[in-house]
């Protein structure tokens, strides 16, 4: 066999071995993608996810939650006044939300954080943060464990917490919050969607906290 | 370079990429603790970019240097081609879950780094005694041959 026939039967092996091997591996990590872990019935079922943002692009008002996902009170508003403001507002096309985590309470609040925004790329951020909620623990006392973040986050997005756009969305998210001029968590900003938001101070962990500016930014 | 010297030098690095998978197929089977210095080894072997249609990768790169181990004890033209054939596909695969690695889990896993090292060298080696096979013996170029 002439040296150059060698050569090509060697790469022609070498080739179907490796693009075998890639595209097995590929397969593998996409139908893992398909089926994450088993989801719990939601206040969340059929309404729309893309990244970082629940409900209609349409939707006439846009809600920006500032939240670190350690913090109490963040926990209380989302059991408290998101269940209704889903129900009357989201599912109904009116307004839509977008999530901007923040994890300045510690490392527990960065590990949770990192996989919610993974799981944003799998268009199920805001699952991940309602099961992280619902699991929620003592501050920084390494309550966000690799089996709670396997079972909320299915393991795609907890193995690709540490990836650079995972990172950069969440610089993206602190400096939207520092423009934003936010101090603390849960913190809000409202507005007409594609239009400049305004800061919503709020005066109550329950639906009555939020609903009179989300009234009041519909009829404006 | 001999061919014989380029064979004992694959072996020996087939054997040390089959410790290193070993290792790592070891770890996963028993759930010790993985020694790692960059501290992405676990994310990584966790990750679903660790096994291929079901088989871990430390597995398939185990039986992979166990048989460019093998290869290097032919001598013969298949055995070359194998060798040579088989070490350019890992490096090709390797490349891959580099990229995986860095692009789309955000961890490296230093043990997977020392195993494409090796791998890249056994290809480099592999094409190398493919070339020397080639090339006539010494003794069989006359002088009215070069003139």
């Amino acid at each position: 066999m002439s040296s150059r026939r060698r050569l090509a039967a060697v790469l022609v092996g070498a080739l179907v071995l490796g693009g075998s091997l890639i595209g097995a591996s590929r397969l593998g990590a996409e139908e893992g993608a398909a089926s994450p872990s088993e989801p719990l019935p939601s206040i969340l079922d059929g309404i729309p996810q893309s990244g970082n943002a629940l409900g209609s692009p349409k939707a006439p008002v846009t809600l920006v939650e500032y939240a670190d996902l350690q913090c109490p009170y963040c926990a209380e508003w989302t059991h408290r006044a998101f269940p209704p403001l889903v129900d009357r507002y989201v599912r109904r096309g009116r307004v839509r939300i977008v999530f901007r985590g923040l994890a300045f309470l510690g490392p527990d609040s960065d590990r949770a954080l990192r996989t919610a925004v993974a799981a944003g790329r799998e268009n199920r951020l805001w699952n991940v943060v309602e099961g992280i909620y619902q699991r929620q623990g003592h501050e920084n006392s390494r309550w966000v464990t690799e089996a709670l973040l396997a079972e909320v986050a299915g393991p795609r997005a907890v193995a690709s917490r540490n990836a650079p756009w995972v990172v950069a969305a969440m610089a993206d998210s602190s400096r939207a919050a520092r423009m934003a001029g936010i101090a603390g968590t849960p913190a809000f900003q409202i507005g007409k969607t594609g239009e400049r938001l305004q800061t919503l101070p709020l005066s109550s962990l329950g639906p009555e906290g939020i609903q009179p500016a989300i009234e009041a930014t519909l009829a404006s | 370079m001999t061919e014989r010297a380029l064979r004992l030098a694959t072996a020996v690095l087939a054997l040390a990429g089959a410790g290193v998978a070993g290792y790592l197929v070891w770890v996963r089977e028993t759930g010790a603790t993985l020694v790692c210095a960059t501290g992405g080894c676990g994310t990584v072997q966790s990750s679903e970019y660790a096994e291929v249609a079901g088989v871990p990768v430390a597995l398939l790169g185990l039986v992979g240097y166990l048989v460019l181990f093998s290869a290097a004890f032919f001598g013969g033209d298949t055995a070359r081609l194998a060798q040579a054939a088989v070490a350019l596909g890992a490096v090709i695969f390797s490349t891959y879950l580099l990229y995986v690695q860095v692009a789309l889990i955000g961890e490296v896993c230093d043990w997977c780094l020392v195993s494409d090292a090796i791998v890249t060298l056994i290809a480099m080696l592999a094409l190398l005694r493919l070339r020397v096979a080639q090339a006539p013996p010494a003794s069989s170029i006359r002088p009215a041959d070069s003139a």
